[in-house]
């Protein structure tokens, strides 16, 4: 199993994929922190005029101590790991496509010993993506936000491991889609349009039918709760109490709108990757590789 | 885990793609130290029978093993077989190098083999090149190298001498030789027959999926019978020479001559000359190994069965 850990691990470094899609990745995690930043400045200054002072009193601090960077951190995550979920795509896919899967195959003792490492190789990897994805994110809040709306030491603790978590959940799911829809091109379409588009519609029309409470139990509706119920919790744990209508705006604003807890929602996506991979390896496993 | 034996066999295997039989219960085995030829048309079924071998296909029946084993429960396969196959992929962006690393890692040899198979095939100045940029018979050496990799004891190669040149197929003929005759197992496919007939010693032909011969290639030679061809100035006078002398192996062709089976041309001539009848003209056929196996073959699309070829021992 080691030996096959290495080769999926070669193949991934042999080739500028890894770093063709970091790039874009950083900088859209860079470009979202500085707005972030900014957009929270704005917010800030807005606030702390008179006509929201009892906003301000709800919260039991004033606006200016507001950790608003939380909001845009939580969001920034969510869109950047877009990317890691196509690289993961791609790890099947791309074998098949390429026909490579074959050799693949034929120095393996098994097809499942072969999907598994290639699983191990790309949580790895949803991993370095997710750290980096939250270095370039801190960098950008960091260079455009006031010290008072940044997270504390502990924020900086939670916001990493939720952002490398959501990264290797994201990456998993994409590596269950590659191999349940062998097309490269297909399966990063669907994907696209699914988490950008259609489950976005199907969140409105959830919420108009007054049942938010299922958009937690989506693909895209538990990863996003994963990040942003963290980063809410985070925001609340230092604004004491707070009014459950406005608790639902921030999660609104949070993009986690019907989201169940952090964990939960991590637990909920994780079953989802769960799924779509094991479907994935259903059908690779006994598919006729002509 | 296996018997090390070297033995490939195929049982009763059979494939059907839908409504397509691609295999139909098939039967062979191929031994350790010498090459066996896997002859057939194009859409025989030669490359889903060595994929089915290969695990890379499910049978929808029969089993095909390599050292008395079905290749998922070999173990570690890279280092029992070696595999050349058609529509094998590569990364055009992976050097030729780093290609072989990444399966050497899978098989778990050490990084050095990748340069050593890469020199054995001639590779070893395209080491560095990205993969998208070689030629086809660059493509079908590199394939060979990674099949080499683990040395394994059996070797599978289909349609290897596509997008070789001469030189290439030369080297490759040469190479599959001395592989063999170290003991090793070696089973390579081909459709046609003369490209491989000074490679290998046995052969296994097939026709729609079926097996139409199975053993030596000297035993498929033999089982074509010489005959003569005579051009006679009194057709009947000589068939009747001939019959009293015990010959009754005669045949008269279309154009007029007779065909004369078990006698060489000397025979005929003395025959001919005994009961005065001239010769007008008088010729050997030559054993043609491409139109028997044109024979073993045709009809595949033309919807009727080849003619049946009977002889003891051999024949599937
Ligand atoms: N994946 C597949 N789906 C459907 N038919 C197939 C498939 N692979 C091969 N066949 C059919 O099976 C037959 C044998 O093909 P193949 O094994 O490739 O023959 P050969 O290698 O001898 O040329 C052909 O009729 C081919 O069309
Ligand atoms: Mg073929």
């Amino acid at each position: 199993m080691g030996n096959l850990v290495q080769a999926e691990l070669r193949k991934t470094t042999t080739t500028g994929l890894w770093w063709g899609l970091l790039i874009p990745t950083a900088v859209l995690a860079l470009g979202w922190g500085l707005s972030t930043g900014l957009l929270g400045k704005y917010f800030v200054d807005f606030a702390s005029t008179s006509e929201v002072d009892e906003v301000s009193d709800f919260l039991g601090v004033t606006p200016d101590q507001w950790k608003v960077s939380l909001f845009g951190i939580a969001r920034a995550i969510n869109i950047s790991t877009i990317f890691p979920m196509v690289f993961g795509a791609l790890a099947i896919s791309g074998e098949i496509n390429r026909r490579t899967i074959t050799t693949t195959f034929l120095t393996a003792p098994s097809r499942m010993q072969a999907l598994l490492a290639k699983m191990l190789v790309y949580v790895l990897w949803g991993a370095v993506y997710g750290l980096a994805i939250m270095l370039f994110l801190g960098i950008g809040v960091v260079l455009t936000s006031n010290a008072g709306q940044l997270p504390d030491a502990g924020g900086w603790v939670t916001l990493t491991l939720v952002c490398v978590l959501s990264s290797v959940l994201m990456t998993m799911f994409g590596v269950g889609i590659g191999a349940l829809i062998p097309n490269v091109a297909g399966s990063i379409v669907l994907l696209l349009l699914y988490f950008l588009v259609i489950e976005n519609v199907l969140h409105l029309v959830l919420a108009y039918l007054e049942v938010p409470a299922v958009i937690g139990f989506l693909p895209n509706g538990s990863i996003n709760g994963l990040t942003g119920s963290a980063a809410v919790d985070l925001f609340l744990s230092t604004a004491g109490v707070v009014p459950p209508e406005i608790e639902d705006v921030l999660r609104a604003i949070a993009g986690a709108g019907g989201a169940l807890d952090w964990w939960w929602s991590g637990l909920v996506f994780l079953g989802w990757s769960g799924i779509v991979f094991a479907g994935g390896w259903a059908l690779t496993q006994s598919k006729d590789i002509t | 885990m296996h018997d090390g034996s070297g033995l490939i066999a195929v049982q009763n295997l059979t494939k059907q793609f839908g409504s397509v039989t691609a295999v139909q219960n098939l039967s062979f085995t191929v031994s350790p130290g010498s090459v066996t030829g896997f002859l057939g048309p194009n859409g025989a079924g030669k490359t889903t029978t060595l994929r089915m071998l290969l695990g890379l296909v499910k049978p929808t029946g029969g089993t095909a093993t390599i050292n008395g084993r079905l290749f998922h429960q070999l173990g570690q396969p890279g280092r029992v077989v070696g595999a050349v196959l058609e529509a094998q992929g590569f990364h055009p962006a992976r050097s030729a190098r780093n290609h072989l690393r990444v399966y050497a890692a899978a098989i778990g040899v050490p990084d050095a083999q990748a340069d050593q198979v890469l020199g054995l095939v001639g590779l070893g100045s395209a080491a560095d090149r990205k993969v998208g940029g070689f030629s086809l018979g660059m493509k079908q050496r590199l394939a060979l190298a990674t099949a080499l990799l683990g040395d394994p004891q059996v070797l599978v190669l289909d349609e290897p001498a596509n997008g070789l040149d001469p030189e290439g197929i030369a080297w490759l003929r040469t190479f599959l030789q001395s592989y063999a005759r170290m003991g090793r197992t070696v089973l390579i496919s081909s459709h046609l027959l003369a490209e491989v007939e000074q490679t290998v010693d046995q052969v296994v032909i097939i026709s729609r999926g079926q097996t139409m011969f199975y053993g030596p290639l000297d035993q498929l030679r033999q089982s074509q019978q010489r005959r003569v061809l005579v051009q006679p100035s009194d057709v009947n006078a000589l068939a009747n020479a001939l019959r009293a002398e015990g010959v009754h192996a005669i045949e008269q062709l279309a154009d007029g001559r007779l065909a004369v089976s078990g006698v060489d041309s000397k025979h005929v001539a003395d025959s001919a000359l005994r009961a005065g009848v001239s010769i007008y003209g008088i010729q050997e056929e030559q054993v043609d190994l491409e139109r028997l196996f044109f024979q073993l073959t045709s009809g595949q699309f033309a919807g009727h069965a080849p003619a049946p070829y009977k002889q003891q021992g051999g024949w599937a």
